[in-house]
């Protein structure tokens, strides 16, 4: 049986997280999620992903935070960050990640460059 | 009783609130712990940055884009403007609207993640300026731009979002109308006197000798007359110019010389002050302009812009200029 790709998916909108689930469960990959950076991190460390989808604006840790440490512990694995704000784009802190996607009704920039790294 | 001070080339007001006089030392500058962790500016990182567009120190057959370097200079992975493309002017009845044309770089001024621009050595500094040059030589090739904006956000209260130090360039297809006001403000006083402002602000400075915070044979540094915040410098060659690429390298290294001295100096009344600093030069496409006269300004973060601010343009600030500028002076380096 082919292994199937790991996506840890983390934010704090339960919206997104079930959107973001049932779409790239259909597309064959695993979704793990976390809901803040502090379990990010942890499911990080223990269960690392092949990819993670970061949110930026969470409570306590932001994704810029989060995105610092895990490319600390892992700079080549690649990580989407996925924000509803466009300014977060003045923070040169996004730099660590792969993608800076703005958050959309409509997933088709997301979903590629979900394939882009993981197909 | 608060005194209204006029800014002579802008024409803005600002509020110096004497019975609100303070020290250096009653300004509390919150300098928070390094985070660490990834940086994509440090060396071994540069593939998570875009291709280099310009780069110092590094030696001839290393690839590019690798360490080694002194200073490198790389667009912005996410801009807010895009390189490609043209501009597309088009008016909406009374709206005018242009396509998002423009070039945003950052300045990786060391390679060190710890150091400051403030504290750094004359060696290294001195590229920080000799880059600015060369990429606004660059960027004026490019005809679709009208300005190359230059400025540094220094301390986290300043806007700065990364601990290694940068500074940044914003090529842009219009003039900033900060820049338009500051033409307009000084042709108007040469029609009236034939006389550039700037050189006759450096020649009362140096005369009167009670905003002069430092000086060296090519450069002076002033606390202007009507500051938006205490603090606030201004570097300034003294011979006239009005373009800051035309500069040599003697230039650049007296221009390193006081910028480093003025900082420090601003360093050692407060601590970790955060600031923002800004070069004014004249517009890409222009001739040597008589009555404008390139110029940095630094602007400490120490005042908060409330409501009062936004409504009227008026700044209030708690310090005249001939306190901060004694406070400055009397420090020995």
């Amino acid at each position: 049986m082919e292994d199937k790709k790991k996506i840890l998916l983390v934010d704090d909108e339960d919206g997104i997280q079930l959107l973001y689930r049932e779409e790239f469960e259909d597309e064959g990959y695993l979704v793990d999620s976390a809901i803040n950076g502090e379990e990010a991190l942890k499911i990080f460390k223990d269960n690392p992903p092949d990819l993670v989808i970061l949110d930026i604006n969470m409570p306590g840790m932001n994704g810029i935070e989060v995105l610092r440490q895990m490319k600390e512990m892992n700079a080549e694995l690649p990580i989407i960050l996925s924000s509803a704000y466009q300014e977060y784009k003045e923070d040169f802190g996004t730099w660590a990640s792969e993608e800076y996607i703005v958050k959309s009704a409509n997933m088709d920039e997301l979903k590629a460059a979900v394939h882009k790294y993981l197909d | 009783m608060p005194e209204l001070r006029k800014d002579p080339i802008l024409g803005r007001w600002i509020i110096i609130a004497r019975e609100r006089s303070k020290r250096p030392t009653d300004f509390v500058v919150e300098t928070p712990a390094s985070k660490g962790g990834f940086c994509p500016l440090c060396p071994g990182n540069e593939k998570t940055t875009p291709d280099e567009v310009l780069v110092y120190g590094r030696q001839s057959g290393m690839e590019r884009n690798s360490s080694g370097w002194k200073l490198r200079v790389v667009p912005n992975k996410y801009p807010a403007l895009v390189i490609e493309g043209e501009i597309d002017k088009q008016g909406e009845g009374l709206y005018d609207r242009m396509n998002g044309i423009g070039a945003h770089e950052v300045v990786i001024e060391s390679p060190n993640h710890e150091d400051r621009f403030t504290f750094l050595p004359h060696d290294q500094m001195i590229l920080t300026f000799r880059a600015f040059r060369d990429r606004i030589r660059d960027l004026s090739r490019d005809d679709r731009f009208s300005y190359v904006m230059v400025f540094k956000n220094y301390g986290k209260a300043a806007g700065a979002s990364l601990e290694h130090s940068h500074s940044q360039l914003v090529a842009l297809p219009i003039l900033p109308r900060m820049l338009v006001t500051e033409l307009e403000g000084s042709l108007s006083y040469y029609k009236y006197k034939d006389r550039c402002i700037f050189c006759d602000i450096i020649r009362q400075e140096i005369q009167q000798d009670i905003r002069l915070v430092c000086e060296n044979d090519k450069f002076v540094t002033l606390a202007p007359f009507a500051p938006r915040t205490p603090f606030e410098m201004w570097i300034m060659p003294r011979r006239h110019h009005s373009s800051y690429i035309n500069q040599d390298d003697a230039s650049l290294s007296a221009l390193t010389e006081i910028f480093s001295e003025s900082l420090r100096r601003l360093d050692a009344c407060i601590p970790g002050v955060p600031y923002n600093f800004v070069l004014h030069t004249q517009p890409l496409r222009s001739q040597p302009l008589d009555h404008f006269h390139w110029h940095f300004e630094i602007v400490p973060k120490l005042t908060s812009i409330a409501g009062f601010e936004w409504g009227t343009g008026f700044y209030i600030n708690p310090m005249p200029p001939e306190d901060t500028c004694r406070y400055l002076r009397e420090i020995e380096l």
